[in-house]
């Protein structure tokens, strides 16, 4: 016993130099380190370059000068006031929000009505429709834009907020149909025959079955159009007429050159306020999806994408 | 006998019900598609045939608007000039997106969902807002230029920042980077990375496994960004407005100006359609680029 004990014991309480590692290089030191460093770094630097240029144009939305460089001029929020005061930017921010509180909501509505077909009928046309309604989204807007100025000449409509908002409607409710359509190929039927089985009438399987399934992709589909229609500028610019939109607002006081400050002011509040909503929107979703780990998270997120 | 002929007529009648479903579903989408997409485009067609004098658009039928596209040398170096500022924009992306893309989908771990929604997140900023950033920062007396003078790697403010093909391509590729980004990494999410790890047990090199693996399993997200950006950015025309000045005209700008500084709606409504079918083009190949299953 004794002797086993030693045996196994041994070798361990025998002292052993403490072992005298030479520093590496620096040169080695750091190539080990870069692949750890170089991602990170990487990431960082492009998010800087997205966010960096809104970021600095906001920082100086509050510099007192009318010139967009160094050295500071001091604090002041006169620009703000300015632009607020500004009525052909309050017509046109308020253009473009009539317009997008418009197209939103129709944009909705018909591309729900589209998807359904589509993914759920089968019938003869169902290809070309399905074609004919993804269409809009692969056609350039320049090409759809000068095309609407166009028709809407022919017919003698003159231009105005409302030719806007109809061609607005034509481009965003397929990116709708896309998204709805996606979250209807995912939807087991059987719980719709179910329903059908307990007694539920085509309404109620619609609004208890149906409708909880999609909202999701209803609400995304929501706030995809509304930002898509508020920052449409290529359709905008060329069927608005005489009304300002907020984008073409920006285009072409930009291009006459005067009153920057303002539109440093401006956009700063119009991207800090994009950005705090659909922020907030999304937390909203992965909170009513139940996602709680990152990587639901991440699935609802990119379902908003595809 | 009356009960079989009215089962019949009511078989029939239940039958013509369904047939019609999905008309009744399509009726609005359908009609305003005609009505706001197709028949524009058909008008802009029967255009680019019309001839456009000082005295408006005549009735018919001529190649005029055409013929002056493919013989003005002018429409060839703006062409020419798009093709090369759209064409580099896109490969500095690519180049750009797929080691980020890389990076959020294996390494990134807990700061993958950040960065996705940072990249998601940016595309709800006004495109026009995005465009404006930038040429404050590159103007002569703008950050970029005060910042190199005051390192001292440059005396004089440097003119090519601003108004340049170089500040057109720095805009356009990050005007759409993000949009790049997110389907390939969408398409390397879904590699299991155990391929990874059995590749490099037997050997393979990172080199290796980027060539055979990575890029050949992310080749789809590669030619969907491909499809999404590329078109978008070849007809473009705010960026080279705001921040390219003349020497980096682009069609999306000759097309703007004919329609509506010149007032030349045939020759807009001509470029206009050759546009589309270049982009069409692009588009198919893209696609069918995208369906190709490379790993054989």
């Amino acid at each position: 016993m004794k002797v086993s004990q030693a045996v196994i014991a041994g070798p361990a309480v025998m002292e052993r130099p403490a072992p005298v590692r030479a520093r590496a290089p620096l040169g080695l030191r750091l190539r080990r380190a870069a692949p750890r460093f170089a991602g990170p770094i990487f990431v960082g630097v492009v998010i800087a370059l997205l966010y960096g240029p809104i970021l600095v144009l906001a920082a100086f939305s509050f510099n007192n000068s009318i010139v967009f460089s160094l050295p500071w001029a001091g604090f002041t929020t006169k620009w703000y006031s300015a632009a607020l005061a500004d009525a052909n930017l309050r017509a046109a921010l308020t253009n473009s929000l009539v317009v997008a509180a418009i197209v939103a909501p129709v944009s909705v509505v018909l591309g729900t009505l589209a998807a359904f077909p589509i993914t759920r009928f089968r019938f003869k046309l169902r290809g070309a429709v399905a074609m004919l309604v993804a269409a809009p989204l692969v056609v350039p807007w320049l090409v759809i834009a000068v095309s609407g100025q166009l028709y809407f000449n022919l017919l003698g409509v003159s231009l105005s907020w409302l030719t806007v908002l109809l061609m607005q409607i034509v481009v965003t409710f397929p990116l709708v149909t896309v998204l709805v359509a996606a979250r209807l190929a995912r939807f087991d039927r059987i719980q719709e025959e179910a329903a059908v089985d307990l007694g539920a009438s085509q309404l109620q399987v619609l609004r208890h079955v149906l409708l909880p399934h999609l909202t999701p992709a209803l609400a995304a589909s929501f706030i995809l159009a509304f930002s898509w229609s508020f920052n449409n500028f290529e359709i905008s610019y060329f069927v608005s007429g005489f009304d300002q939109l907020f984008p073409v607002w920006i285009y072409s006081t930009l291009r006459h050159a005067a009153n920057l400050p303002v539109v440093n002011a401006i956009a700063t509040l119009v991207s800090a306020a994009e950005v705090v909503l659909v922020y907030l929107a999304w937390l909203f979703f992965t909170w009513r999806a139940g996602a709680r780990t990152a990587r639901e998270k991440a699935d609802a997120l990119l379902e908003v994408v595809r | 006998m009356v009960e079989a002929v009215l089962s019949r007529r009511r078989r029939w009648q239940a039958r013509a019900a369904r047939r019609m479903r999905p008309f009744g579903f399509l009726l609005g989408p359908v009609g305003v598609i005609l009505a706001l997409f197709v028949a524009p485009l058909v008008l802009l067609v029967i255009m680019s045939f019309r001839y456009n004098s000082l005295y408006g658009t005549q009735t018919g039928f001529t190649l005029a608007n055409f013929r002056g596209i493919f013989t003005d040398p002018a429409y060839r170096t703006v062409a020419r000039d798009t093709l090369i500022m759209a064409t580099t924009a896109m490969v500095l992306q690519l180049a750009i997106a797929f080691p980020l893309a890389y990076f959020i989908a294996f390494k990134a771990r807990r700061w993958e969902l950040p960065v996705l929604l940072l990249l998601v997140l940016v595309d709800e900023l006004n495109p026009i807002v995005r465009i404006y950033a930038w040429r404050m920062l590159l103007g002569r007396d703008g950050l970029i230029n005060d910042a190199l003078q005051w390192i001292g790697l440059t005396s004089r403010p440097l003119d090519w920042l601003l108004f340049s093909k170089f500040s057109v391509i720095l805009v356009l590729s990050m005007s759409w980077v993000n949009y790049t980004t997110l389907p390939m990494y969408a398409s390397m999410k879904a590699i299991n990375p155990i391929v990874f790890e059995t590749a490099t047990d037997l050997g393979a090199g990172w080199f290796t496994r980027w060539r055979r693996i990575l890029v050949p399993l992310a080749a789809p997200g590669i030619f969907v960004a491909i499809l999404l950006v590329y078109v978008p950015m070849f007809t473009d025309f705010a960026t080279p407005a705001l921040v390219g000045g003349p020497s980096a005209y682009m069609l999306g700008n000759q097309v703007a100006d004919l329609m509506l500084e010149i007032g030349d709606w045939g020759a807009g409504a001509a470029l206009s359609l050759l546009l589309l079918a270049a982009t069409t083009l692009i588009a198919v190949v893209a696609y069918f680029l995208s369906r190709l299953n490379t790993l054989d």
